[in-house]
């Protein structure tokens, strides 16, 4: 008798924690590439039962997991059918019917702000580490990146005032300007750098003339698949100086842009193809 | 017209052919989706009965349901646009992108997206969460009205230069739209390439309350053109002699096309192809009599566009499709397929 008392308080004792557990243990849907690879960098890639279009990194994780599709036009049902307990995405995220609808349904929809600089970016992977209680986690990841990005920063001492030219050789719009206003512009200014494009307002379709007047001191490519810029295509660009002499990197747009746990590898990709500045350089641009 | 190389079905067995295609096609949309909902809790529901999963109500309720009824009124509104117009044209390549009602409803739309924020700030503090659908209807109303104007002069509208207005007014509006495009940031380049590939995703009922009702005068007032339709396929003088106005016959068909059309683009964005193919299709099995094919082209559009919308919510759950793609997916080689098969009849 005593015994089958025990084993069944035992039983309901077990049950009543797996029970608990699986009721506590959240059901992440994160909609943003930069909000995905932080999960993932705090090891809670196991809460995410979906993703987003814009996520991609790291490839192997990401290609287990279910895409609800692109992060401006999130589906409300199909998101829904993920049974997620959370949503994290950014402001950006929407159409606002889906992001009610989620609400309506019980869903905890947390839209953190877009983080084009070092401290929201640092913030915002805090932010990501209390949403997905990996806290001590992400504070250490923070530091360790405010660490990296110091040591960039640093490096840059002589190299300030050089002048970037930025192209984003995404999806079907062909091969894009960064001008203002853009996420590869914040990124420039994170390590000082001037946009050879400051009289240019967003992503303008790149024509081969706007190139050699921009005449830059380094260039950048962000591309969004890999071998999809051909150089080839682009004599303008290939007979500029600053390609010539070989200060050029072309790199994944995400890594670039995306303001994620990846930031101070972005800033180092840039830091590493921008000149020192001379006397000739200056001159060059004074008129 | 090769309606007489077709055998033809005796026209109510193809009538209920078509509504036990429709009844399928809601039947289906009702119950396929990302979501899963348990048939006995979709009967439940039915019944009014609360299911065991809650969620359910919300997905059949305020997403499903919605969706149904808006995909059905935009096909029936787009197949009758386009029989009107081809009716009209007495051309069966017309269809209702050729009055100018969508680019112009594009360009209204497309100019709130760009804009929304800076120089059409105050329209959209004026008009909310409609700036968009209702700007979208306005455009594609005075985009039609200008092709009609152009094309009247002294009581009389040429159908051969309203033709011909429309085609340059598409033009003149597609350049507006592209010229947005070029100034749009990341943000709306992304929303308005959406808004262009048409979706019937975020329907909801208050899209159903403010465009419906327009949608439903079309479909109710669209009969009353068939008989001087008839009379215009031979030939508008024979038309006139026949004892129809003419003019009248003209302003109505193009009204009510703008009508419909425009409330239908203002809440789903551009879907193509629903207006040239069903009235074209159809017109092989009923005949190009528009007093049985305008009500055959209601339910055979309303069915289409409920079907390929039910093929784009579930081919990459729990993604979606836009259905303006899912239509050239799907029509444009059904519509070969049939081009070829009279060709070689």
């Amino acid at each position: 008798m005593q015994l089958r008392k025990i084993i069944g308080l035992a039983a309901i004792l077990i049950l009543g924690w797996a029970g608990a557990k699986a009721a506590a243990e959240p059901r992440i849907v994160s909609a943003d590439g930069a909000i995905t690879e932080t999960i993932v960098a705090l090891h809670a890639t196991d809460l995410l039962v979906g993703v987003d279009t814009t996520s991609q990194y790291p490839p192997q994780v990401i290609a287990g997991l279910p895409k609800i599709g692109y992060l401006r036009a999130l589906p409300l049902e199909g998101v829904l059918s993920l049974k997620p307990t959370r949503l994290i995405t950014t402001e950006e995220a929407g159409p606002d019917v889906t992001l009610d609808g989620l609400g309506e349904a019980g869903v905890d929809v947390v839209e953190l702000p877009v983080a084009w600089d070092v401290d929201a970016a640092l913030e915002r992977i805090r932010r990501v580490g209390d949403l997905v209680d990996q806290q001590d986690q992400a504070n250490e990841l923070a530091n360790r990146m405010a660490a990296a990005i110091d040591k960039v920063q640093t490096s840059m001492a002589n190299k300030t005032d050089a002048r970037v030219l930025v192209l984003l050789a995404a999806g079907d719009h062909g091969v894009m300007l960064a001008g203002k206003e853009t996420a590869a512009d914040a990124l420039l200014e994170t390590l000082g750098l001037r946009n050879a494009l400051d009289d240019v307002s967003g992503y303008k379709p790149a024509s081969r003339e706007a190139l050699l007047v921009a005449d830059p001191d380094a260039i950048v490519i962000a591309e969004a698949r890999p071998g999809q810029f051909q150089p080839a295509d682009w004599p303008a660009l290939i007979h500029l100086k600053a390609w010539e002499d070989g200060h050029r990197v072309t790199a994944n747009a995400m890594l670039l842009l995306g303001f994620g746990p990846r930031l101070p590898e972005a800033m180092q990709t840039i830091a590493a193809i921008v000149p020192e500045s001379t006397a000739a350089n200056d001159t060059a641009h004074a008129h | 017209m090769h309606t007489e190389d077709v055998r033809r079905m005796p026209t109510p067995v193809s009538y209920a052919v078509l509504l036990a295609i429709l009844l399928v096609a809601a039947v289906l949309a009702l119950s396929s989706g990302a979501y899963p909902v348990a048939i006995e809790d979709l009967l439940k529901m039915m019944a009014g009965i609360t299911p065991n999963d809650p969620t359910a109500e919300l997905v059949l309720w305020d997403i499903r349901m919605p969706r149904l009824l808006l995909g059905l009124l935009t096909g029936a509104v787009l197949a009758v646009s386009g029989a009107l117009l081809q009716g009209l044209f007495r051309n069966p390549l017309a269809d209702p992108g050729l009055i100018g009602v969508s680019s112009g409803a594009a360009l209204a739309a497309v100019a709130v997206i760009v804009l929304g924020g800076s120089g059409l700030a105050s329209w959209t503090a004026l008009a909310g969460r409609w700036s968009l659908p209702l700007a979208a209807f306005i455009g594609g109303s005075v985009t039609t009205l200008l092709a009609w104007r152009i094309a009247s002069r002294q009581g009389q509208t040429s159908v051969a230069l309203l033709l011909l207005a429309g085609i340059a007014i598409n033009a003149i509006a597609g350049a507006g739209t592209g010229l947005l495009t070029f100034y749009a940031d990341d943000n709306a380049l992304r929303s308005l390439t959406f808004w262009t590939m048409g979706s019937l995703a975020h329907a909801r009922w208050e899209d159903l309350w403010l465009a419906g009702p327009w949608m439903l005068i079309t479909l109710i007032i669209a009969p009353l053109l068939a008989r001087p339709l008839d009379a215009f396929l031979l030939g508008e003088p024979v038309a006139g002699h026949m004892g129809y106005s003419t003019a009248w016959v003209k302003r109505g068909a193009i009204a009510l096309a703008a009508l419909g059309v425009g409330a239908a683009v203002a809440v789903t964005g551009l879907i193509g192809f629903v207006g040239l193919v069903i009235p074209h299709l159809l017109r092989q099995i009923f005949g190009a009599g528009h007093r049985l094919l305008l009500p055959a082209c209601a339910l055979g559009g309303g069915a289409l566009l409920v079907l390929a919308d039910c093929l784009a919510r579930v081919v990459v759950a729990p993604a979606e499709l836009p259905i303006g793609l899912m239509m050239a997916l799907l029509g444009g080689p059904f519509f070969l397929m049939l081009l070829m098969r009279n060709r070689f009849a």
